[in-house]
């Protein structure tokens, strides 16, 4: 089952992250090289286009800054999940405080939009990246880290401050909304 | 299409398409595609889903990443020294304990005598411990009975019966005269030799 694979994971995480207390720098490279890829994806996901990188780096040295507070009962990508899913929510409510102040600009969604529609050139791909962009946003970061990142619904359920039961409903019912958009579409 | 009645066959598809299953967990999921048809479907939407995230998400620069981490804590290089400073720091402790042991022990020891000083009379000639003239000792000779027959090293207690009655026949026959200068009022003690009496 993945659950060893996931074990194997923690394993190794946790001996990076020992090594990297016991001063081997190498070792927070090789932990960046193993989770930087996975949080951009998340990051990108969830609408964060720009400044992914700036994103996942505050997500690193976060991390880092506070790993004494890491507890290994969840692995360590759930924990950076974690941390990023805070960072981006901070964001949110700082731009949604500036949108406040700034009149928007109704055009800036659409140019959005269509340049999205030229990188997803793919006809299927483009279908189901506008299926999974009508689903509640609970519904799609469960969808999006079950699926894209092969996560188990207990860790899953820690990223989103959820239950296990409640994020396996989830994931079902976005699986079952994308089927009927691409059958419908 | 009807959805597949196989719930957890259905919940392991996210792993079989990201690859995390074991290969008798692959294997079996493998089987069960071939005959269910929504299932076939779910993950060719699972694997589209996978497709576009890897196509919006744009490259990381992990050298730029790690160079804003902050430093590692060391804590092998700084544990050493700290170890050095601890040891360091008892040793003068438990030199300190030693030299005030020291020091407390000589001075009980030296000033026991003091204290009572019929437990160094071991000698026939003693200083006696009068009240006077700090220039002006008195020489007290003690009797050849009680040189010979008595031991002054240790207290009054410790004297038999017999002792204290020839203690206290010998001081009756104790003699002081007054200084043939009476400015000097220096006493002198005279002890008669074995005298019982006057």
């Amino acid at each position: 089952m993945g659950a060893s694979t996931r074990d194997d994971d923690a394993t190794v995480d946790l001996a990076l992250i020992a090594r990297w207390k016991a001063g081997d720098q190498r070792a927070a490279t090789e932990i960046v090289q193993r989770h930087a890829q996975p949080l951009a994806r998340f990051a990108a996901s969830h609408g964060a286009r720009d400044g992914v990188d700036e994103l996942v780096q505050d997500t690193f040295v976060r991390a880092f800054n506070s790993i004494e507070h890491f507890r290994a009962d969840a692995s360590l990508r759930t924990w950076l999940f974690t941390i990023l899913k805070r960072l981006m929510l901070d964001r949110q409510r700082a731009e949604r405080r500036q949108r406040n102040q700034v009149e928007l600009d109704e055009g800036h969604a659409v140019q959005e939009f269509n340049a999205l529609d030229g990188l997803v050139a793919d006809e299927m791909l483009g279908r189901v990246h506008a299926a999974v962009e009508r689903l509640s946003p609970l519904q799609k970061e469960v969808f999006t880290l079950r699926v894209t990142e092969g996560m188990a619904y207990a860790d899953i359920a820690r990223v989103v401050e959820s239950t296990e039961g409640a994020c396996r409903v989830h994931y079902h019912n976005a699986m079952r909304a994308i089927k009927e958009f691409l059958s419908n579409d | 299409m009807t959805e597949c009645p196989d719930g957890l066959m259905r919940d392991q598809l996210p792993e079989y398409v990201h690859g995390t299953l074991s290969a008798d967990a692959a294997a079996r999921v493998d089987r069960h595609l071939e005959g269910c048809a929504s299932c076939r479907h779910e993950v060719v939407v699972l694997k589209s889903v996978r497709a576009v995230a890897a196509l919006r998400t744009p490259a990381v620069d992990v050298s730029a990443i790690v160079a804003a981490l902050p430093a590692p804590p060391a804590r092998v290089l700084v544990l050493e020294p700290r170890s050095r400073r601890f040891t360091v720091r008892h040793w003068q402790y438990a030199a300190a304990a030693v030299l005030v042991l020291a020091v407390g022990t000589t001075t009980m020891w030296r000033a026991a005598p003091v204290a009572d000083p019929m437990r160094v009379a071991d000698s026939a000639t003693v200083v006696a411990p009068l009240p006077l003239a700090a220039d002006t000792p008195v020489a007290v000779a003690l009797p050849a009975a009680v040189r010979d027959g008595m031991s002054l090293g240790g207290g009054l207690s410790d004297l038999s019966v017999a002792d204290l009655q020839a203690l206290l026949i010998q001081m009756d026959s104790v003699k002081i005269l007054p200084s043939r200068d009476p400015a000097s009022m220096t006493p002198v003690i005279e002890v008669k030799e074995g005298g019982k009496s006057e």
